[in-house]
């Protein structure tokens, strides 16, 4: 018995792995049948985007150290954004005034998030937790503060998805959680990255019910968030997926890599449809967002730049100078009116 | 642990038959589809086309007049 039952295991598992070989051969064969044409040939045609009037409007200046993370308020007017000194500041935005500065005890605070209403933020980081601060005086935001969930490595990215009641994370336990805000229950968790889950995204069209992760297995992953299900996966990135953004439209996301290239796959295609790099372009991209029509990409790199890139022809239309370190965040406000971008020269810029 | 490894390794073909029976549609068409979201979007982008009028920016730098 024993000796048999290893080779049993070990055969068992060189069947699966065979239909696993099988299966993506087919995978791959069927949306290569439908790979009709590229989308640069289709937007041939189209007029260049010949100039875009963006530029730098304010600075937000506070932080100690870098800047990890920002977040829009859905009020189109402030700012919170997070860093790598421990402290969460919420800016108004049209003044550069902070208005809020809560210190937590932990440094590296990679992700925060505000809630649909605007009323609480959420944030967490090197401390693998997830937590929530009501934005009120200085003083009651510690006071009140409450951790939600907890992962075995850090917390990279957060995100309310549809209501302040529930908070969905991705960790460098290689999984993605979905938490009960008022209870800190687990819901779902959602287990299928074979590497660190680094960034997050919601559909914007529909329920609420599907979300991308990109992890540093190099993939892209669309989820089911009531099953817990991968529903599809893309992959082509050499490197670290830091960043996934869904189109405006909810039939593409862009991701950005540290191979120094951003992709668009496009979900009803089941494939990818643009590569965004060139050979000048070295270094890593860490951030990356749509305008509210979804044409133009922004992306933040290694090399200090915010790369504009026309989505369509996959053409870089302009680079935005003036951080002096990393862009780590870049995005877009929920109006579309303006960019905000994070460094890790410690300032925040708005460009409009 | 190798029992462990089979029943990850089920998940991960569990998923790719999934994956495999999703419908499609032509890249060709998916890219007009998208074209044409951006085209009846293009109005609202204001990072695309600019402000109507750089009044209605409220990023801009306020002009340095004093109130009378």
């Amino acid at each position: 018995m024993s000796e048999t039952q290893p080779t049993n295991v070990n055969d068992k598992m060189s069947s699966l792995m065979k239909e696993a070989e099988c299966l993506k051969f087919k995978l791959e064969e069927e949306r290569q049948k439908l790979n009709d044409v590229s989308l640069s040939s289709i937007a041939e045609r189209l007029e260049q985007i010949a100039f875009v009037n963006i530029k730098p409007r304010k600075v937000l200046k506070g932080h100690q150290a870098k800047v990890l993370c920002t977040d829009w308020s859905p009020d189109k007017r402030h700012i919170i954004s997070s860093s790598q000194d421990g402290r969460l500041i919420i800016w108004d935005a049209f003044t550069t005034n902070k208005e809020h500065a809560v210190t937590m005890p932990t440094t590296w605070i990679m992700a925060c998030a505000y809630a649909p209403s605007g009323n609480y933020v959420a944030c967490g980081g090197l401390d693998n937790k997830v937590t929530v601060y009501p934005i009120t005086s200085d003083e009651e935001m510690a006071v009140k503060k409450r951790t939600v969930g907890t992962h075995t490595s850090y917390m990279s990215c957060c995100i309310y998805p549809n209501s302040d009641q529930q908070i969905l994370t991705g960790s460098g336990d290689s999984t993605c959680a979905l938490w009960d805000v008022e209870s800190g229950q687990l819901l779902q968790s959602f287990h299928g990255h074979s590497g660190d889950v680094m960034a997050i995204d919601l559909a914007p069209n529909e329920t609420g019910n599907t979300f991308v992760s990109g992890s540093c297995d190099r993939m892209a992953f669309i989820w089911d968030m009531r099953s817990g299900q991968v529903v599809q996966s893309f992959e082509g990135h050499q490197s670290d997926v830091n960043s996934v953004k869904f189109h405006p439209s909810g039939d593409a996301i862009a991701t950005g890599s540290d191979d120094s290239s951003c992709r668009l796959f496009d979900m009803r295609a089941d494939r990818e449809v643009a590569v965004f790099s060139k050979e000048s372009i070295i270094f890593g991209v860490n951030s990356v967002d749509f305008s509210v029509s979804g044409r133009l990409l922004f992306a933040g790199y290694n090399d200090y730049t915010v790369n504009l890139w026309d989505t369509l022809k996959s053409e870089r239309i302009c680079l935005l100078y003036g951080h002096e370190n990393k862009v780590s965040c870049v995005q877009v406000s929920p109006d579309g009116t303006a960019l905000s971008t994070g460094s890790w020269d410690y300032t925040i810029r708005v460009w409009a | 642990m190798m029992a462990a490894n089979i029943q990850q390794q089920r998940i991960i073909n569990e998923q790719l038959r999934r994956e495999a029976e999703i419908p499609r549609i032509r890249v060709s068409e998916t890219c007009r589809i998208m074209m044409k979201y951006m085209a009846d979007h293009a109005n609202d982008d204001c990072l695309l086309n600019g402000f109507p009028s750089q009044n209605l920016n409220p990023f801009r730098e306020k002009s340095s007049c004093s109130v009378l």
